[in-house]
This record gives C-alpha cells, structure tokens and sequence, in this order.
C-alpha cells in the first residue's frame, strides 16, 4: 500500500530533482551558451526593445485607448510594445495563437459577434476565405484611403491584401520572395565561382538543377538537404483557371524533378523542418545510406559526443543549399552555426513566395480609428520599418522607400551580397493573379503523388490518376479534365 | 436483473433514481445534445464555416457514400485499429493475469501501474515528435541500432514513409501508448472481485486458467464491454496520433495514415479546403457505422452471457 | 526453485517495459534543459545547460505560474464535479428501475459514438447566447455530464455492488442519499480514482475549447500559453521553452496520480470492501 504511493510520489520527485540538478549545473557555466542561444526575437518580447532606435517620431496628436490584437506571428508582440512605447497613451492587448487554430479561433469570436479583437491577421492562403467571411473592414473607404498608398507597399503584397474585387482588406509589413541559400565555400570548391549571379545560373531550371545536383555527387556532396528545396518554384501557373484544373506541362516536368533528386541519391533524405535538415545547416551529418556499414561495439547512440565521435569520418555528407523565402535568413541565422558567413543567395527558377503575415481591421471592431492607426504603424511607417529591420536582425520590410534607402546595403554575413536589392527584384517578379484559394491543398495533393512515385509505391500513371481523384473529391466545383 | 416493483417502498425508493440523475441529465441536454443536433442540422447544409447556410437536403450524405476516399479512410481507421487493440488489450490482458495471479503473487503493482501509464501523460504532440525522430529513415536511432548490428544496413527500413509498414508502426505507437490504461482499467476490475472468490477456487485446486476463464471472465464482463465498446468508439475515433505523425490530414504515406476523423477535419477545420456541412454528413455518417457495430458487439457479448 | 526463476523472467520483462515508458519522459524533461538548437540538431538523453535560458524564454512569453494557477482553477472543479455526478449517476442507472433509466444509459452511450470535433462550433453558439464567453463556467459545469465515465461507473457497479448490501442497509432506515454516500461511494472509489486521473488529464490538457473560449490573457489556461509558444517565428530556439513548460505542466498530473492511486490501489488479497 504504502510501496505504491512512494513510487508514484518517486517519479515527482525523480523530476523535480532532475529539474534542480540541472538548474545547479547551469548556474555554474551558462554564460557561453546564454549568449549564443537566447535569440534576440524571443527575448525581446518582453519589452526591452527601446535600445534599438530613439525615440524622435513626433506624434501629431496624442493617441489614446485600448486595442487587442490577434495574431498568429509573435512578431506583432513586439510591434505592439514598439506601439505602445511611442503611444504611452495606448494599450494594446496582443494575444499570440498557434497559427493551425488560429482561423478556428477567430472565425468563431467574429461569427459570435464579438466586439474584439480589432486588430487581425492572416497568412496567405487563410486570407481570402477571410474575405469571404467579410472579417476585415473595406480599407478602401474613408477614413482609411488605403489606395494612397498603394505605390509605398511592393506590389505582390499589395495583391495579395485585397479581396476579389480588389478593395484592399489588409497589408504586411514584410514581403516573402523565395530564393536559395547556398555554401558559397562549395560552390568555389565545385564551381570554381561563388558569385550569387552564376551560382542562380546552376538552378536556372529544372533540368539544370538535376545536372548541378549529379555534379555535386561527384564531388561528394548533396545539393539539398530534403527533396521539398525546390517546392517554392513549383509552378508558374494557376492550379485553376476558370474553375477548370490545370496541370501543365512545368508540373510534370517539377515532378519529374523531384522524383530524380530523390532516385539518384542527389539529396540527403532528410525531412524538411526536422532536426537532421536544420544540422545540415552547420555541417557535415551522418547519414545512412545503402553504401554505409555502420557503426562500432563501443558507440553509445544516446550520448551525442560519443555518437558524432564514432560517426565521424565514416559517412557523411555536406549540404549544398536551401531553398526558403527571405525569412529563412532568420532561420539560417539561428542554426548555421559554424558555417557562419559562409552562405549567399540566388534566384531560383521561377519567382515563388512564401507565408508572411498580413495585418488588418476586425469589421466588428468599435475603434476603427485607432486600430487603422496602429496598422499604419506596422507597415506604413519609415521608423517603424527601420526599427524592424534592426530588431528581427534580417527580416525583410514591404515598405518601398525603405527598402530602396537599404538597397545597397551588403550583408557581410552573405558575403556583402545586397539582400534588400536582391529580394525586392524576387519580390517583383512574383505574379500575385497565379495564386487561388486552391493552392494548398491541390499543391499538397500533387506533393503526395509525387511522393508515392519517388519512392516506387505507384507508378507515374496511378499517382496522378489518383491526384486527379483528390482533387474532385475535396472540391466538386472544380472541373477536371483527365 | 431482478423484476423491478416487488413492493411499494420499493418502487418509491427507485423513485430516487429520477433525482440522483437530474444534474447529469440537465448538464447533457444543454451542453451535449444542443451542440450535435446543432452540427445535425449543419449536416444538411452547404455551409462552408462562415456566411448562411443553405439547405442542400441529402446531398452531403450522397457525396459521402459516392467517395471513395472516406471509405479508403474508414479501411485505413480499421487497419490501424484492429491491430493496436489486438496489440493493447493483449498487452493488457497479460499484464492484469500476471498481477493478479496468487502463485506469483508479485510486488510492485502501484509502481508498475503508475510506470505503465506514463505514456497517456505525455501529451501526444510529444509523443509523436519523439517517434518521429527515433523512426526517421536516414537519421534516426532505431535504424542506426539495427544497421550496427548488421540488420537492414543496406536497405533502412522507412519506418514512417513507406505505406506498407507505416499503419502498423501507428499501430504498435498507439497500443504502447495505451495499454497502461487498459491495465488500470482491468486491474480495477479484477480488484472489485470479492477474494473469497479466488479463495474458494484456490481450495477447490482449480487451475490457474480455470479460475481466469470460469471466475475472472465472468465477473469482469461488465468492464469488458466497457472496454470493448469505449475501444472500438475511440479506435474509429483515431486522430491525435496518426495526424500528427503523418504531419497533416492527408495521412501520407500514399493517403495509408488518413483516418475518418482526419478527414472530416480536412473539411471542417482546415483551411482552404473549409466545407463543414460536408464535414458534418462525415461525422454523422461515421457515428451511423459505429453504431451498427456497436449494437453487433453488444449482442454478441450479451449472447455469450446466457 | 522453478518459480523463483519464473518470478525473475516477468519481472525482467515487466521491467524492460517499464523502462519503454519512461524513457520519453526522461527525454521530455532533459530535453527542457537544452537549447532549441541542441534539440532540433541532436538526440541526447545528457542534460544540457540551458535551463535557465529556456526559463527566461518561457517567462518572456507569459507568466507560467499565471497559467498554472487557471488551469487549476479550471481542472480541480471540473474533476470534482465529475466524479461526484458521475458516481451518482452511475449509481442510479445501475441499482433503482425507474422508467427511462435504461434509455438515458443508452442515450449515453449512442452520444459516446458521435464525433465531437464538430460541436465545437455549436457549443460556442451556446456559450456566446449564454453570454458566457470569456469564463471558466462553460469550462468547468459540462464537466458534471462525462457519459464515458458514467458509463464506466455503471459496468463498475454492476460487477461489484451486491444488492444484498443495500437491502441490509435500507432495512436498517438508512436514507437514499446517506446509502450511496456512506455505502456505494466507498465502494466505488477505485473506479471513481481510475476515472479521476483520466478526467484530470483531460481537463489539464484541454486545448481546443479554452482556446476558442477565452479572449482575455490573463485567463489563459497553461496548454494555451504553450500553443503560442509554437506559434513564434524562431520556433527552433524555443523547442527547450516548449520542453520546459510541458514538463513543468506534468508535476499536477503526478500530484493527482499520486494522491488517486491511493485509492486504487488495494491489494488483490484485500479484495473490494465489503464490510
């Protein structure tokens, strides 16, 4: 009697000490680490932003009230302070929800008629059943004449704040274009050139993505670390034109891409967004491969030293590039690690986007006034923008006459590349009139044929056969043409 | 069960049984039943999760009997069940015999017990992240286990992404996450036998499976068809596990992982794809094939008892 | 000699799959020791140094204590009245015979098959006429009707309750009430604890509903606080936060197993209580 409630009292306690242990070990040597790892966004939340930027906008008038702000991005956290700091007058609620619940949350709050928040969000491909819904308040209109400023944002995100019948229903204060990321140190060893404009020629299409994969085995290294690199450079059409479903020929040809980098062993097979994919970042991993004979008696798997220790030198490989939109180099900042300074970037394929956050007005908001002022705050505003720049250390702003004040910018740590120049050209060359509400799950499904055909379960003919099926299944008013 | 009403006192005190489930019975009206027949009704509809609905009559349900998908994820939500419960229950069924049988009398239940259902505490965000990264194909520790040791080291088994292999990992996932549960619930039933029970077949020298087949089985049954049915209601219920392991509601490996409820919450909740009057003909249509089942396991059950 | 080396075998075997089942939380809990970084690039069961970091990430974000305090605040009531209404309603439908008892235990177990992700919209529809948005009421009182428990409780009762206790104790004068509280309760408590742990879990991990209820920050419940924690855009330095919050979330649901199995457990040779 008594032995069971020890053991269940045991496990708490295994805990809590496990937990006091550690905290003891810390305090002695957590200085190195402390700095390295706490980033600078996530620290920041809690308001110490002021060191950044000196205090000398001038309000006109002095703000006042309170808002609540929605969001799904914690990077309006530190807007909101950032508001706040400049607007002591204001109070701004900022409440962060993960971004998978958060068209649940707010869909039920705005169809139960609530009064907050006034300040909401949307990613792309949530924004225009958001229009649909009528959650956002018509931009367009007086007071706001969100049309005057029309020239300031870049055109893209422009696009993507309005509803289809082009009023403007919300804007981002970043903008998203996708490029590639790559080791400027292999690509000299390999190519004999690191400069981002010849290195953008090696991924220029499809089939020259493959050669320059086949010439990087050769040498000894993968060009990706995941086969889903290439996934922002997918199409350079619409999925739907006409409520007819479109598959041209540049989908087949991308499938057939993705199908040979993974049957010629041109990637390093790991899964996008998971641990191995984020190490390849700073260096050789160890992969298991149909060459390798592995390992030794003595290797101890749970212990991370000793298992790099016995896996060193044996079989690993480098990773070339990653393809991701202009945020990933906060991504690559918090894990490149020792290939620091090593990395540039080039243009991919086609012009491809991904994700970024747009801002705009609960239609049942009751303080209109001050939520428009706070949203002209987040992405009309020079100082807010150079703020950002600064604090996120990298992000890219849709602001246009800051970006061109940044334009020739080099970024030592890409080599003195010019990034605001280089992803305002991406930027421009997106054509926003290719993107449908469909595009994510017409995207996924062709992404889930591709897959069952890499990996041998169906041959070309079922898969697609199969895509055709998902399609009509998930959304009868599409036609499809076999 | 004994004929209700022998005498009047009686049947006055069963009069209480109106009183003692009041609360229940109110709480579920109101917060329950309003809610489904709410969702009921939405069945009916073309609404897409915002805007009017509009009555579309039977249509939703027609479309899900026509698709072939919702079947194919019924035939995967069954695929994945049948062997976890197999797995599970197994376990469990092994683990309540061994504890509970008066030769071995062993020690430990309560810290076995507690042991054992540390997996239902973990959330199964967790879970899944954890499995994810012992099963990864090129990377993860299960395959660099068995490829030092000679095993597959040509050909790693890709434990998540090959669609002959995947359901049953799910399977194996969910039954270890589980069975500690199943134990308990045994365990609890088996403790609510009277021991004079097992006392007097210990002197009669009935034999261990005597005693669990003619004693043990017998007395358990009430919780048996609690299990059996909660089991098969959560079994087809399936979706925390295989969607977070398959990283979305499309259930790859080649659609192998996608079970009912994560297509229904394909078009209930996810975004692009929000059509929740169709949603709502899934889950009813779901609920419908339950409970068919369910009234055939309970006659089944109940038969064996006469 | 034989069972000795019987007994060594099961309780290997017992063992080896204990140890299954700790392993991830052992790794849940080191892994709040470790940076995001050391997380996402290396699989480790070594502590790693970043406690303190991963504390201050998580407190930047929101006031865990704050958290720890709603959810209590949400849970232990919801629990308790559970328990209580459930045993009782348990209790009714297993011993007396009044009309529509039986429909009401079948009622119950008809909704037990019904996929709830769907009512979440007609339960908000409810609670935003209630006027209730934004509390912890439409949080705790539906916790008085669990059909799943009642129907445990029930098939619990049925293999355990001898009538014949009842009848002694009616003979004797004792009141309806006072039986079930004095008599039936006791006997019922290692159901009623078993069904107490899982209903804790479930209200202390409950996510979806007190997301979609509650407006204002100050009564977020813990798991809601740690959603937005995966919501940030360096997801990769806060993997340690997400650790530690979810570890520190764990010690209520060791305090209430600890403080249940208490009572259920009674060893086999006990047997239920009978006197």
């Amino acid at each position: 009697m008594k032995l069971r409630k020890v053991a269940a009292l045991l496990l708490a306690s295994i805990m809590v000490i496990s937990l006091v242990g550690c905290g003891d070990s810390n305090k002695t040597n957590s200085s190195s680490d402390a700095a390295a790892t706490s980033s600078p966004t996530s620290s920041e939340s809690s308001g110490t932003t002021s060191s950044g930027s000196d205090n000398t906008a001038t309000e006109p008038t002095a703000l006042e009230g309170k808002l609540v702000v929605w969001t799904l991005a914690s990077d309006l956290q530190q807007f909101s302070d950032y508001f706040m700091e400049k607007n002591p007058g204001v109070e701004v609620e900022t409440v962060v929800i993960a971004p998978a619940d958060y068209p649940t949350k707010v869909q039920s709050a705005l169809l139960g008629g609530e009064k907050e928040p006034d300040i909401i969000v949307g990613e792309p491909q949530m924004l225009e059943d958001m229009y649909d819904a009528g959650f956002f308040e018509d931009l367009n209109q007086a007071p706001y004449n969100a049309q005057d400023y029309s020239d300031k944002i870049v055109d893209y995100v422009w696009e993507v704040g309005q509803d289809d019948s082009g009023i403007q229903r919300a804007i981002s204060y970043q903008i998203t274009p996708a490029g590639f990321y790559y080791r400027r140190d292999i690509a000299q060893t390999v190519f004999g050139t690191d400069d981002p404009t010849e290195v953008g020629k090696l991924f220029a299409d499809y089939s020259t993505i493959i050669q320059t994969g086949e010439t990087l085995k050769a040498a000894g290294y993968k060009i990706f670390a995941s086969d889903a690199e290439t996934g922002y450079f997918s199409g350079d059409s619409a999925w739907v034109v006409d409520g007819v479903l479109n598959v041209d020929q540049a989908r087949y040809d991308y499938m057939d891409l993705c199908v040979a980098l993974y049957q010629n062993d041109l990637t390093a097979f790991a899964s996008q967004w998971a641990a191995p994919w984020y190490q390849a970042m700073s260096g050789p991993v160890p992969l298991l491969t149909a060459e390798t004979q592995w390992g030794t008696d003595s290797m101890n798997i749970w212990d991370a030293d000793s298992f790099a220790a016995a896996t060193e030198g044996t079989d690993t490989v480098e990773v070339f590039a990653y393809g991701l939109p202009a945020w990933g180099v906060l991504v690559m900042r918090d894990n490149v690690g020792d290939t620091a300074g090593k990395w540039g970037v080039c243009s991919g394929p086609s012009y491809g986007f991904g994700g970024g956050t747009y801002i705009g007005i609960s239609s049942n908001s009751e303080r209109k006034d001050l939520a428009w002022e706070y949203l002209k705050f987040c992405t009309l505003t020079e100082d807010t923008m150079e703020w950002w720049i600064a604090t996120s250390q990298g992000d890219t702003v849709s602001y246009i006459p800051t970006l061109e004040a940044h334009a020739d910018d080099a970024n030592e740590v890409y080599g003195g590349e010019q990034l605001y120049k280089f992803w305002l050209e991406q930027a421009e060359g997106i054509d926003y009139s290719k993107v449908t509400r469909y595009d994510k799950a017409i995207g996924d499904a062709w992404g889930a044929a591709i897959t069952s055909i890499k990996t041998g379960e169906k041959t070309k003919d079922e898969a697609v056969s199969e895509f055709y099926d998902v399609v009509e299944s998930t959304y009868p008013e599409i036609t499809v043409n076999r | 069960m004994r004929k209700a009403g022998e005498n009047r006192k009686k049947r006055n005190v069963n009069k209480m049984g109106y009183l003692f489930v009041v609360p229940f019975a109110v709480t579920f009206l109101i917060f329950s039943v309003y809610p489904v027949f709410r969702t009921l009704f939405l069945s009916f509809t073309d609404f897409k999760g915002f805007g009017d609905p509009n009555f579309v009559g039977a249509d939703n349900y027609t479309r899900v009997v026509g698709d072939k998908f919702f079947w194919r994820a019924l035939g995967n939500t069954i695929r994945i069940w049948s062997v976890n419960i197999i797995l599970q229950l197994g376990l469990a069924f092994l683990l309540t015999i061994v504890f509970s049988d008066m030769k071995y009398r062993l020690r430990g239940l309560g810290i076995y017990r507690a042991v054992y259902y540390l997996p239902n505490i973990i959330a199964a965000t967790s879970v899944a992240f954890l499995f994810k990264t012992l099963l990864d194909w090129r990377y993860g520790s299960v395959n660099q286990i068995l490829a030092s040791v000679g095993i597959n080291a040509t050909d790693p088994v890709n434990w998540l992404g090959n669609s002959s292999v995947a359901p049953y990992v799910i399977s194996v996932i969910g039954a270890w996450m589980w069975f500690g549960n199943s134990f308990i619930l045994l365990m609890a039933g088996v403790q609510g036998i009277p021991s004079d029970y097992f006392e007097a077949a210990a002197i009669d020298g009935a034999g261990r499976w005597k005693v669990f087949r003619k004693i043990t089985i017998p007395l358990l049954r009430p919780i048996l068809l609690y299990v059996g049915i909660t089991s098969l209601i959560g079994g087809l219920q399936m979706f925390d596990l295989p969607f977070l392991i398959s990283g979305g509601t499309a259930g790859n490996p080649s659609g192998k992982l996608q079970t009912v409820i994560m297509y229904l919450y394909k078009f209930g909740f996810e975004i692009g794809t929000h059509q929740v009057g169709y949603a709502a003909a899934i889950a009813y249509t779901l609920f419908a094939i339950i409970l068919i089942v369910s009234v055939v396991q309970y006659r089944l059950m109940r038969e064996k008892e006469d | 000699m034989e069972l000795k080396i019987k007994k060594t075998i099961l309780y290997l075997l017992l063992f080896i799959l204990a140890l299954t089942c700790i392993l991830p939380f052992v790794l849940m809990m080191v892994n709040s020791t470790r940076s995001g970084i050391e997380i996402m690039t290396s699989f480790s069961f070594i502590p790693g140094h970043a406690l303190e970091d991963n504390w201050t990430t998580v407190f930047g974000y929101f006031n865990l204590f704050r958290g720890f305090f709603n959810s209590l605040l949400v849970a232990v009531p919801a629990t308790l009245l559970t328990a209580y209404f459930s045993a009782i309603t348990a209790y009714a439908l297993a011993v007396y015979h009044f009309r529509g008892g039986k429909a009401l235990f079948l009622i119950i177990v008809v909704f037990m098959m019904i996929p709830g992700q769907l009512s979440l919209l007609g339960f908000y529809n409810l609670i935003a006429k209630l006027k209730l948005i934004d509390s912890y009421i439409p949080l705790i009182i539906p916790a008085i009707a669990a059909p799943g428990i009642v129907f445990f409780l029930r098939q619990y009762l049925l293999s355990v309750l001898s009538k014949s206790l009842l009848e002694a104790a009616r003979i004797d004068g004792a009141g309806e009430l006072h039986i079930f509280h004095r008599i039936v309760f006791p006997i019922m408590m290692p159901g009623v604890a078993t069904m107490s742990i899982g209903a804790f879990i479930g209200n202390w991990n409950s996510y979806l509903v007190p997301l979609i209820l509650l407006n204002s920050p100050e009564k977020f419940t813990l798991p809601v606080m740690i959603a937005s924690l995966n919501s940030s855009t360096d997801i990769t330095s806060n993997q340690g936060a997400i650790y530690l919050a979810v570890a520190i979330s764990v010690i209520p649901i060791l305090v209430v197993f600890a403080f249940c199995s208490k009572y259920i457990i009674s060893s086999i040779s006990a047997g239920a209580v009978k006197e």
